[in-house]
């Protein structure tokens, strides 16, 4: 009984303590200015303001950003998720020589820090002449998400029963025309789950937008956010949280809506990656 | 008319040979089993004909075509699966449908097509569903039905209905015969079961190592097999095969082993003295009867008769089976003697060839 009550304790504590930060978020973004500060602070807003959004959005960059972020995030997504399909296809179901091991390297790639390839990456890209373009990001990106991308697919791809492919090509279907009717659809839970992987990583990127990007047009909502509100000598944390809630929304729906896949996800590249 | 025809095919997976020289030719409209143990190369045998692998060598034709090189979609075949292979997303209609939609029949002739083998296979009244939401036995009836809509000029069944529980099994593989009546199609079916292949087929294919050891209607296979393997392989219980000593006497050949002393014949003409093994089916086995004491170890009671394992000097152990109205006691002590116009003479090693010419006795 007490370890029931001590172990329900700290679950809320637990909970408590990741929802705060987000629980202040909205409400510091909802407070007018006066009240921000004041000591001790109030829980919930005495007057509820909406001006820090529309100061975000009529007065500053945000809506650039915003669909910097948009475009950036799903062109990755897209680039990311249709090659992982097809290489995990082929690593699946083609009998080649270096298979395996071509498999395993992709692996090691993804355990190298993101870090360690930011110079590199970054005078390739000058050199292709794609510096400071959200192409350029899009590229960088799809370096570290592909890898993670291509193992989590190949779990869902071994998963389908070589079976189904083979009753499709003797009834008549082509190659290709069995892995659109018969092979994708089977693959939708992976591809949903790689694609919010994919689209989650894009979003939130920071450090290669900071070193990629560095004009107002291109920026994505990370780095034009912090650009745009923190200086050395003041943090505008209202517009700050404001633009941090907003930043949220897309996540927050994408969740709410696919959340089982996403977890389903987890559960694929836990148990047979 | 030949319309399935291999030869000399054999089929590699890198080092691993799966299909050694494999030569047969099956007849139109005949249902022909490949029966063997697993790992024995009749699965590989069928999805070479399916196309679904390629032979290393060696030709294969169906009709008077060689189709070696044609993908599985222009060979005029269907093919139900072990794990029937079902599409999912799909409902029952649209399964049955998918053939004839990649086939480009105009969707006004699909509906039709559809609703004949839908009510041919009882699955009218589940044409809605998914597969998901099937029994085991219905879902069969799916996949059979995906391969019958389209009247593929050979059907291929690769063992169809190991999924099932016994008694279904029974119920469908006296649809399955009537099915390969009504159409007149040649069928090749796969399966290890050979009360299945015994049951259903004009002939079976017995493979074995990667070869085919004998290709023969069930009685041939049953009352005359080819080599030992076959001998061990057809029949429940299976044959005794007794290891021992051949020698010709005079004008007669001789089979001992221990306190067996069996007459034998009349054998091939090349047949040579030494090692050889000798195999008597149960039946041939007499209990109760003879020279040679044996003690009873075990007595299994079917219903209909009694299958007893004795043992005689020297450790031999023997099966046998007898009306069930015998009364024997583990251990007990009972005469026996092998009916040796009826009994089989095979070559030593697990795929010895028969010795004896067949044996006229056990002729119906």
């Amino acid at each position: 009984m007490i370890r029931r009550v001590l172990f329900n304790l700290m679950a809320w504590a637990i909970v408590l303590a990741v929802a705060f930060p987000l629980f202040w978020m909205v409400v510091t973004s909802l407070k007018p200015q006066s009240e921000l500060f004041r000591r001790p602070p109030t829980i919930l807003p005495e007057v509820t303001t909406f001006e820090h959004y529309w100061r975000l959005l009529s007065e500053t960059n945000f809506l650039t950003y915003f669909q910097n972020s948009v475009v950036l995030s799903v062109v990755t997504t897209v680039v990311v998720v249709s090659i992982a399909t097809l290489g995990a296809y082929s690593i699946v179901r083609f009998k080649y020589w270096g298979r395996e091991s071509l498999a395993f390297l992709v692996l090691f790639t993804y355990l190298l820090p993101s870090v360690v390839l930011i110079i590199p990456l970054y005078l390739m890209l000058v050199g292709l002449g794609l510096s400071n373009t959200i192409f350029s990001l899009v590229i960088a990106y799809t370096t570290f998400a592909l890898p993670y991308a291509l193992w989590l697919l190949r779990s869902f791809m071994a998963g389908i029963p070589e079976d189904l492919e083979s009753a499709a090509l003797v009834d008549g279907a082509s190659r290709m025309g069995a892995f659109r009717d018969v092979i994708l659809p089977q693959l939708l839970p992976g591809i949903i789950s790689t694609a919010l992987f994919t689209f989650i990583l894009s979003w939130n990127e920071y450090l290669y937008a900071l070193v990629l990007v560095n004009s107002d047009n291109t920026r994505p909502l990370t780095t034009g956010v912090m650009n745009m509100l923190i200086s050395s000598f003041n943090v505008e944390w209202s517009l700050l949280m404001a633009a941090s809630v907003m930043m949220s929304v897309p996540l927050i729906i994408v969740f709410a809506f696919l959340q089982s896949y996403l977890t389903r996800g987890f559960g694929a590249g836990g148990v047979k990656g | 008319m030949a319309d399935v025809v291999f030869k000399n095919v054999h089929k590699k997976f890198g080092d691993f040979i799966a299909v050694e020289g494999l030569d047969l030719s099956i007849e139109e409209g005949e249902f022909v089993s490949l029966l063997g143990p697993s790992g024995c190369g009749k699965t590989t045998t069928l999805r070479m004909l399916a196309g679904l692998e390629f032979p290393s060598s060696g030709e294969i034709s169906i009709g008077d075509r060689v189709v070696n090189d044609l993908p599985p979609g222009k060979r005029d075949i269907a093919m139900v699966f072990q794990s029937y292979a079902l599409y999912p997303h799909m409902s029952v209609e649209k399964n049955i449908a998918y053939p004839l939609k990649k086939r480009g029949v105009p969707r006004s002739e699909q509906g039709p097509m559809i609703a004949r083998v839908a009510e041919m296979l009882q699955l009218t009244p589940l044409l809605s569903r998914k597969p998901r939401q099937l029994s085991g036995g219905q879902q069969q009836r799916v996949a059979l039905g995906r391969a019958l809509v389209r009247d593929p000029k050979v059907f291929l069944l690769d063992e169809p209905l190991s999924n099932l529980d016994a008694k279904l099994r029974g119920i469908m593989r006296a649809e399955l015969v009537e099915l390969h009546q009504r159409l007149g199609r040649t069928m090749v079916y796969v399966t290890h079961d050979q009360l299945e292949a015994m049951t259903m087929s004009d002939r079976i294919a017995v493979m074995y190592d990667k070869k085919l050891q004998q290709f023969a209607p069930p009685q041939e296979v049953y009352r005359e097999p080819a080599n030992r393997f076959v001998a061990g392989f057809i029949g429940m219980p299976s044959m005794n095969l007794i290891d021992g000593d051949l020698s010709q006497e005079g004008d007669r050949w001789m089979f001992r082993s221990g306190s067996i002393s069996v007459p034998v014949g009349p054998l091939v003409a090349d047949a040579r003295g030494g090692e050889a093994c000798l195999g008597v089916r149960p039946e041939n086995l007499l209990l109760g009867e003879g020279p040679t004491p044996a003690v009873v170890q075990l007595v299994e009671r079917t219903g209909h008769e009694n299958i007893v394992v004795v043992e005689i000097e020297g450790g031999l152990r023997m099966t046998g089976r007898v009306p069930a109205s015998t009364d024997w006691k583990t251990g007990e002590t009972i005469q026996m003697s092998i009916q040796s116009e009826a009994a089989h003479v095979f070559a030593a090693g697990p795929t010895g060839r028969r010795l004896n010419i067949a044996s006229v006795a056990v002729r119906p």
